[in-house]
């Protein structure tokens, strides 16, 4: 049975089993709606770690943070939606919609309504960024983390830098021994890049060699599924770059290099030059990067736009949230799902309970979804190594390049012949076996080759259960 | 001399007076430190706050490791030298302990290069053994440094590596100044403030400085909410922004203009101000609170609640006196009970086994009446009287055994109303044998006279009499003489009968007479046996009621002297307490007196509450 199946059951069974408890019920069905709804990602960290930067960066427009009084944050949820409105709930469960409108360049709600009067606010905004996953922007709050973790399926934690994380909070999202047997919805991003070396020129470089060398980290490494180094205001900046921002930067650039550089030393020498605020927009050293691209060729705005981003590391962040969560969303949701049943289970215990608990394990157990992800996470991040040719095989074979059984093989997605998928499929299997029993790898690389086995017989037992059975040598 | 080393030199004293060696020896270890004209400002901080760089720009001079990841593995200790030297030190002691010994402490030195020794303290650098404490030792030639400033790079605070910044946290009390580093663009974190509240009560005078200005537009906003915070949290630490990157710039270009912006002037006028004045302002705050410290943990045990351990010997005494007269009345309450006990219980027993003895001997006598209801007493009594005696004796026994049992059972009733003494309250078990046992009475047998021949004959001519005369004057009418054979055969039946019938009537007295006697013969065992087992109750009686008596008079007597003792043990445990009590308070009066001359070293503060928590005491 496939996993989502798996869960609907699941939920039917415990549904029936908890009818009569209207607490156990209500969270039941709120979860099954959740099963539906698209991935959760939660953006958590200390204040200051650039959350909202983050997600004005990944989206695209500075839509982070929204305000409500005294410049408290309450937790704040960004989904897809038709037109922009935010809808404020409170603590005592009402709900209400509020306009919003722009307060110099930042999203304020209209309407008095005081700081302790808002648990959340839900703001639909319409871009293509948020079509697959909502955003939630989290307070930095350490009071917030059970929540972070209850609400998402998946976290991205900001942090200045790995030896000062609160490593607190992340083991909290290991506590649960299901979310212990999958610890795949983290991604740890080392935000404010731009600081690191007290923003040399090269900043940037050093923090991605330094988030490299996180991903080996054997304490970090158990807590995330990969690391990366990112420059948010830098990445904002590249998405939401205004033309007058360009050409006050392509002035500053035009200027001699010797003048310039005396102003660029400290942001109060540069605060004389700076007229339209970009030392707020890109900080000091988004300045200089930004000054030497269009020194160094970058002369139109979507030039140095496309380089800023490039630089700033989120490039990279969009395809690990893209490749590590949005298209593993359906066993992230799984993952959330099963822990919200385990959850009912453990604080309700009845008669029927304890099956349920033990499908449950079972199906965490089996979840080989969830083993092909950790080993994506491990082979992509170095720490299992594999023969070169290996690596890339591997990856093809648990999925990393596509779900569909024919691209897992390293066919054209349509049209493939069964005989021959068939006929790869057992190659692959074969091989991959005596990969799994070779003494030349070490623990790890059995490990990961007895996985790619695993995929491997998955994928032929789905193309045996095809419709149309291939000759009948397999049977 | 110094005020302020006066009081320490009297707290020094009151620990050796109070037999504090330990405390003692902090002090003396603080004397010196605070006697050493070098001033030691501990460099902290969280990882990435630019620590090992403030310490380079202050110095002019990249001797402590900087990198973009976390760096800083080993605690750099930079003073001044008159040639520039480095040195990796191995020690027993932690780098901030051995700047206070002078080296007096067994180290291995190794000398290094001076540019090579950044690199031996970043990440790449080994611990010491266990044990042991690995530093680096920088000698620079500086102008600053002159001034007996002793500058100590540490590895981070809260950082992922609880090892290394415990060696900060281990440092802290021998240094003068904390000067902790935050960042300028996040401001004082609330880990930060906490670290600055637990450094305070080690090292009274802080400063904070907020780095990388430079990157941040708004760090005057930040300094200013920071310094706020500072007083709000009732913090005395002074706040100074700085750059360290401009400085080294400013270095680099000899741009004066520059080193100004970087804020570094104004920290170094600090910490000048600071080495110059260490005796007049660091010293005298810093004495105050040490030796507030331990006045506090002096006066402890002195103003806090009595402890469990002082209180219970007092208490202990006073519940033995409780339970000493509780035991007393409940003596009291049994006597006047076990004695009417007794007298019942025994003329129960004794009417008790009365009533079975007359029972038991009952029953035999009803067996020996079925039995001499056809037994003939002439030719059975000499196997019927050895079977009496065994029935009797039986039931003697019976009887005399049920009576010992019930007079166990009343000693054992009577005992456990008695509060437990030692050694038992039971007496010891000692019977009267009644004489029974030793030999019965003789049963003598029935006088019953012999049936002799001539008895016999002549019973059975008297019968034979009138069957002759009866029948011979019968058969006369038919003419037969008087004496004939019809005559004579009803004379020889007639004869036989009469015999038959006296042999009857004697068996028939005989068996009375056997009945009669056994039954007297059992009154009398029943009179004489039941008399003796009266005698043995009454003597029952009378030792239960002796031994009881005596029994009872030595626990009252007992419980008399140990309600005595526990009393006395009370009254000396409460004079000792107010004993102790006024000598605390004498105490107390002069660990006051030492606070208030502690405290004038630094102004004005509340005294010492009386009989109250110590805590407050440096509150």
């Amino acid at each position: 049975m496939r996993l989502d199946e798996a869960v609907s059951a699941m939920f039917e069974t415990a549904l029936d089993l908890y009818r009569d408890s209207p607490r156990a019920t209500k969270w039941l069905s709120h979860h099954a709606q959740r099963f539906e709804d698209p991935l959760r990602i939660a953006v958590a960290g200390p204040p200051r770690s650039g959350k909202s930067t983050l997600i004005n960066a990944i989206v695209g427009e500075e839509i982070a943070p929204i305000e409500v009084e005294d410049g408290n944050q309450v937790f704040t949820w960004y989904q897809d939606g038709p037109t922009p409105r935010a809808t404020v709930y409170s603590p005592d469960g009402t709900v209400g919609e509020l306009p919003i409108s722009r307060l110099s360049r930042r999203l304020r709600l209209m309407g008095d309504r005081p700081a302790e009067d808002v648990r959340e606010v839900v703001v639909d905004w319409p871009t293509r960024a948020l079509r697959h996953a909502i955003l939630i922007d989290t307070p930095g709050i350490a009071a917030s983390a059970a929540e972070v973790w209850r609400e998402a399926d998946a976290v991205l934690y900001l942090t200045r830098n790995v030896p000062g994380m609160d490593l607190d909070f992340l083991r909290l999202g290991q506590e649960n021994p299901i979310a212990r047997a999958a610890p795949i919805g983290t991604i740890l991003v080392l935000s404010r890049a731009d600081e690191v070396g007290g923003g040399r020129i090269d900043a940037l470089a050093s923090a991605r060699q330094i988030a490299r060398r996180y991903r080996r980290d054997i304490q970090v490494r158990g807590l995330c599924q990969t690391v990366i180094a990112m420059a948010g205001l830098i990445a904002q900046a590249g998405r939401t770059l205004r033309e007058a921002e360009f050409e006050a930067l392509a002035a500053l650039a035009a200027r001699p290099q010797a003048e310039l550089a005396d102003h660029l030393l400290s942001a109060d020498r540069f605060a004389a030059l700076d007229d339209v605020g970009l030392l707020d927009r890109l900080g000091l050293h988004g300045v200089r990067v930004a000054i030497s691209l269009i020194r160094t060729g970058c002369a139109t705005q979507s030039a140095l736009t496309a380089q800023l981003v490039q630089r700033s590391g989120l490039t990279e962040l969009r395809e690990a949230i893209s490749q590590l969560l949005v298209d593993r969303r359906h066993v992230l949701k799984a993952r959330s799902a099963l822990l919200a049943l385990d959850f009912v289970v453990r604080m309700e215990p009845r008669p029927g309970a304890p099956r349920l608990l033990v499908e449950l394990e079972r199906a965490v157990a089996s979840a080989h979804d969830f083993q092909e992800l950790r080993l994506l996470a491990a082979l992509g991040s170095g720490r299992t190594r594999l023969p070169e040719e290996l690596t890339e095989e591997a990856c093809r074979l648990v999925g990393g390049t596509g779900g569909d059984p024919a691209v897992r093989l390293g066919l054209a997605e349509d049209g493939a012949d069964p005989a021959e998928l068939w006929a790869r499929g057992t190659d692959a299997v074969a091989r991959w076996r005596e990969h799994a029993a070779s003494p030349l790898f070490n623990q790890d690389q059995r490990r990961a080759a007895r996985t790619v086995v695993r995929s491997c017989e998955g994928l032929l037992a789905d193309l045996a259960s095809a419709p149309s059975p291939v000759g009948g040598h397999h049977r | 001399m110094a005020l302020w080393l006066d009081v320490l030199d009297d707290t020094i004293r009151a620990c050796a007076g109070y037999r504090r060696a330990d405390l003692a020896n902090r002090l003396r270890r603080k004397r010196a430190q605070l006697l050493d004209p070098r001033l030691r400002v501990l460099v902290v901080g969280e990882p990435k706050r630019g620590k090992s760089q403030l310490v380079n720009a202050l110095i002019g001079a990249p001797v402590c490791a900087v990198g973009d990841d976390v760096t800083t593995a080993l605690p750099t200790v930079v003073e001044h030298a008159d040639e520039p030297r480095a040195a990796l030190v191995t020690s027993p002691l932690p780098a901030a302990d051995l700047a206070i010994t002078g080296g007096a402490a067994p180290a291995d030195r190794t000398a290094v290069p001076i540019e090579r020794i950044a690199e031996r303290t970043g990440r790449a650098a080994g611990a010491g053994l266990r044990g042991e404490f690995v530093h680096a030792e920088v000698g620079i030639p500086r102008a600053l440094l002159a001034s007996g400033l002793v500058l100590i790079d540490t590895p981070p605070i809260g950082g992922t590596d609880p090892v290394r910044s415990a060696y900060t946290y281990a440092a802290l009390g021998a240094a003068d100044v904390v000067l902790l580093v935050a960042d300028a663009a996040a401001g004082l974190s609330d880990a930060e403030l906490d670290f600055l509240r637990y450094a305070v009560r080690l090292c009274p005078y802080l400063l904070v400085v907020l780095g990388k200005t430079d990157l941040c537009p708004q760090w005057r906003d930040t300094a200013g909410r920071d310094r706020d915070r500072l007083a709000a949290a009732g913090l005395p630490a002074t706040l100074i922004a700085v750059s360290a990157a401009l400085r080294l710039h400013a270095a680099r270009t000899g741009d004066q203009s520059l080193n100004a912006e970087s804020g570094f002037p104004e920290l170094i006028d600090c910490l000048r101000r600071d080495a110059l004045g260490k005796g007049e302002r660091i010293a005298p705050a810093a004495a105050a609170v040490a030796a507030g410290q331990v006045v506090e943990e002096l006066a402890a045990p002195l103003t806090g609640e009595p402890d469990d351990a002082d209180q219970s010997p007092a208490a202990d005494a006073l519940a033995e006196l409780r339970a000493t007269q509780r035991r007393f009345d409940e003596l009291r309450r049994h006597s006047a009970r076990w004695q009417n006990m007794l007298s019942d219980e025994i003329a129960d027993l004794v009417s008790d086994v009365e009533y079975d003895l007359r029972d038991r001997t009952r029953k035999i006598l009803r067996k020996v009446d079925d039995y001499f209801d056809h037994a003939d007493p002439r030719t059975v009594w000499e196997t019927f009287t050895p079977w009496l005696d065994d029935n009797l004796l039986d039931a003697a026994e019976a009887n005399f055994r049920w009576l010992v049992e019930r007079s166990h059972w009343i000693a054992r009733r009577i005992a456990a109303g008695f509060p437990t003494a030692p050694g038992g309250v039971l007496p010891d078990s000692t019977f009267w044998i009644p004489e029974v046992f030793e030999s019965m009475p003789q049963l003598d047998a029935p006088a019953v006279g012999q049936f002799t021949i001539g008895q016999k004959v002549f019973t059975g001519l008297r019968g034979s009499y009138g069957g002759l005369v009866m029948f011979g004057l019968v058969t006369s009418l038919a003419g037969l003489p008087l004496i004939n054979v019809v005559s004579l055969g009803a004379g020889a039946l007639f004869g036989g009968k009469t015999l038959r019938d006296e042999g009857e009537n004697r068996l028939q007295r005989r068996q009375a007479a056997a009945k009669a006697a056994v039954q007297r013969h059992v009154e009398d065992f029943f009179v004489k046996f039941s008399k003796d087992c009266k005698d043995v109750g009454r003597q029952v009686h009378r030792s239960l009621r002796d031994h009881f008596t005596a029994l009872a008079e030595d626990l009252q007597e007992e419980l008399v002297e140990s309600a005595r003792m526990a009393k006395q043990a009370a009254d000396s445990q409460v004079a000792l307490r107010e004993r102790r009590a006024v000598e605390q308070h004498r105490e107390l009066e002069g660990l006051r007196a030492l606070h208030g001359r502690v405290q004038s070293l630094v102004g004005p503060v509340p005294a010492i509450p009386r009989q109250r928590s110590a805590r407050s005491l440096v509150a």
